[in-house]
């Protein structure tokens, strides 16, 4: 991976600096040798040994040749490496983002995203920057990823590519028939699902949506945060107080302008805080201030976003890594029985909005992705999201289709997985095309990311390595592999 | 720190490790512990609400554990040792109560068995 410094500073050089033998040659000679040189890059220890040191040596009761060292490897032997690292340090070094690198080239031709930026099929195929405000409510939302390579270039820019403004153009459909997209993006392994996601969330935020995106279903579903039931909810329900108070700072900080705008339709006097009627919701979002109270400030909330007498904007409420959430969580129940993950209230909300239980006042679209390289086996959703493809292929009479069927002597299938996903529409994300990787291509060549010249044959080479324009393996051979 | 039955733990420790701390409090309890009372696998002691905190102390003592455990055990060895049984012998004697041979090889035997057995 190439480093946001320099690269040339931190080459070592190969030849070294040549150093005379001097242990073989005469004695009288290496110290004139010595002597003629005030100053020499040689090391200390390369300095011929004289004869009386040898002598002192012997006097002493130390044997010479070689003696055995006990105790070599031991701790203490190990100089001490400076300050060890504070807790939580590490693990910030390691999930950090970085957006810039002030050593790549600005790229003069390349242009912010607008409004209808991502939805027009005449960007197809074309690299476009995110503009700062937008890159600040990702940053929020979190919807970067320390293995994306965002710490190479010199600002933030997404491919669109027709998956993209096909995404693009179904959201906005949807929303301008106050509908909901109910959207499943699925694909092989780094072939940008996370990345689609990411480019779902600029569009609404620059179509003033409010977005809701939760990085992470295992963030929820590992047994990693906090739970507690939720008093009054048959079948028991779980509330996550501290995730759900990460969230709504999230929310609020990535759609504060949104929320500023948007009043609220009823009081709730249930909040410690009085909210009265038309009051801005981000002052709704502000009332949660510690994870005791945080569950019921988002239900509020919730509520207030989902009130269908009141003017709402669309919603997005996304996800990634769906396979965490399609299973039975690794939370217990007092009974010590695993808790499914629909059990989990944050979760519930979720997938009934993606199941179409819930409908949002002003439309919207409710996406997840799916994972290939961080999930577990959850066979009813393959085979779900499987069912959903082949019927839309059936649907537009592709010859040979047909929609897979339950295995009969299997067990593992799960009613619930499927009842979500029962009426989901599903993208597929392959590779790109070679028009598409050419632009891309381009893109990193005039950043000086690629030092190569972008022709038919280069692009060809990249796409083809890339098994057939999978965009992470795209740039695992062009990017990522150290060619200065 | 946090106080445990008795135990002051530190803020950092995990709190399945705190409760396998005790004598007697082995895996399989602690996990149910913590499913009782809605505790996560990778709590830590800090996080711990002190009405949980109670709760656990209320919990951990009405179960057999440390010397309650310790007791039982040096019980059930002082009534093979009543009832004049062999192994009740052999651990007056400390020596191996399971039939392994005694020429050599019996320090744990020696260090463990007893009528006043440690745990």
């Amino acid at each position: 991976m190439s480093a946001p410094n320099c690269l040339r500073c931190l080459v070592r050089p190969t030849a070294g600096i040549p150093i005379s033998a001097p242990l073989a040659a005469p004695i009288a000679l290496a110290h004139a040798h010595a002597r003629a040189a005030p100053f020499s890059t040689t090391a200390a220890n390369a300095r011929p040994r004289k004869e009386t040191e040898k002598k002192t040596g012997s006097k002493d009761h130390s044997r010479g040749g070689k003696k055995l060292q006990l105790g070599k490897f031991k701790k203490d032997h190990i100089a001490s490496k400076g300050r060890s690292p504070l807790p939580g340090e590490r693990k910030a070094y390691r999930k950090r983002i970085t957006l810039s690198n002030d050593n790549a080239i600005p790229v003069p031709w390349l242009t912010d995203l607008g409004p209808e930026a991502l939805a027009s099929a005449e960007n197809t195929a074309r690299v476009l920057a995110l503009p700062e405000e937008v890159q600040d409510q990702l940053r929020a939302g979190e919807a970067f990823k320390p293995t994306q390579c965002w710490g190479m270039f010199r600002k933030p820019a997404v491919l669109v590519r027709k998956e993209t403004v096909d995404l693009a153009n179904r959201m906005q459909d949807a929303a301008d028939k106050k509908q909901m997209l109910r959207l499943v993006v699925t694909g092989d392994k780094v072939a940008g699902k996370s990345m689609m996601l990411l480019q779902a969330m600029a569009h609404a935020h620059l179509n003033n949506w409010i977005v809701i995106h939760l990085p992470e279903a295992q963030e929820l579903t590992t047994a990693c945060t906090e739970y507690a039931p939720i008093p009054g909810t048959d079948p028991v329900q779980y509330m996550q107080p501290v995730y759900v108070l990460k969230l709504i700072q999230a929310i609020k900080r990535a759609n504060e302008k949104v929320l500023a705008k948007t009043y609220t339709a009823q009081a709730h006097p249930e909040l410690p805080q009085n909210i009265p009627p038309n009051t801005p919701l981000l002052k709704l979002a502000n009332v949660a201030k510690e994870a005791d109270g945080a569950w019921p400030v988002f239900q509020a909330l919730w509520s207030e976003l989902t009130a269908h007498n009141a003017a709402r904007p669309p919603i997005l409420f996304s996800l990634d890594g769906l396979a965490h959430a399609m299973k039975p969580s690794d939370y217990r129940s007092p009974a010590f029985d695993l808790i499914h993950s629909h059990d989990l209230a944050l979760l519930k909300l979720f997938t009934d909005a993606l199941g179409g239980a819930v409908k949002f006042p002003a439309g919207g679209a409710v996406l997840a992705a799916t994972s290939r390289s961080n999930a577990p086996r959850v066979p009813s959703m393959e085979l779900a999201l499987a069912q959903r493809e082949a019927e839309e292929r059936v649907r537009q009479k592709v010859e040979g289709a047909e929609v897979p069927q339950k295995d009969p002597f299997f067990r593992g299938y799960d009613e619930r997985v499927e009842a979500v996903l029962r009426s989901v529409q599903v993208l597929r994300v392959g590779g790109v095309d070679k028009l598409e990787a050419r632009a891309l291509m381009e893109y990193w060549a005039a950043s000086g990311m690629l030092r190569a010249t972008v022709d038919e044959r280069a692009v060809t080479e990249k796409w083809t390595l890339a098994g057939s324009g999978v965009l992470g393996e795209m740039e695992r051979a062009t990017l990522l592999t150290m060619r200065v | 720190m946090v106080a445990i039955f008795g135990v002051n733990f530190n803020e950092q420790k995990l709190v399945k490790k705190a409760l396998e701390s005790f004598y007697a409090l082995g895996p399989q309890t602690s996990a149910r512990i913590l499913a009782k009372y809605y505790i996560h696998p990778r709590a830590k002691v800090g996080t711990l609400a002190p009405k949980t905190v109670t709760a656990l102390t209320a919990e951990l003592s009405t179960m057999t554990i440390e010397s309650d455990a310790r007791r039982a055990l040096q019980d059930n060895i002082k009534r093979l040792r009543d009832m004049g049984t062999y192994r009740g012998r052999r651990h007056a004697m400390g020596l191996p109560v399971r039939g392994q041979r005694t020429r050599n090889q019996i320090e744990t035997a020696k260090k463990l068995n007893r009528v006043e057995r440690r745990g």
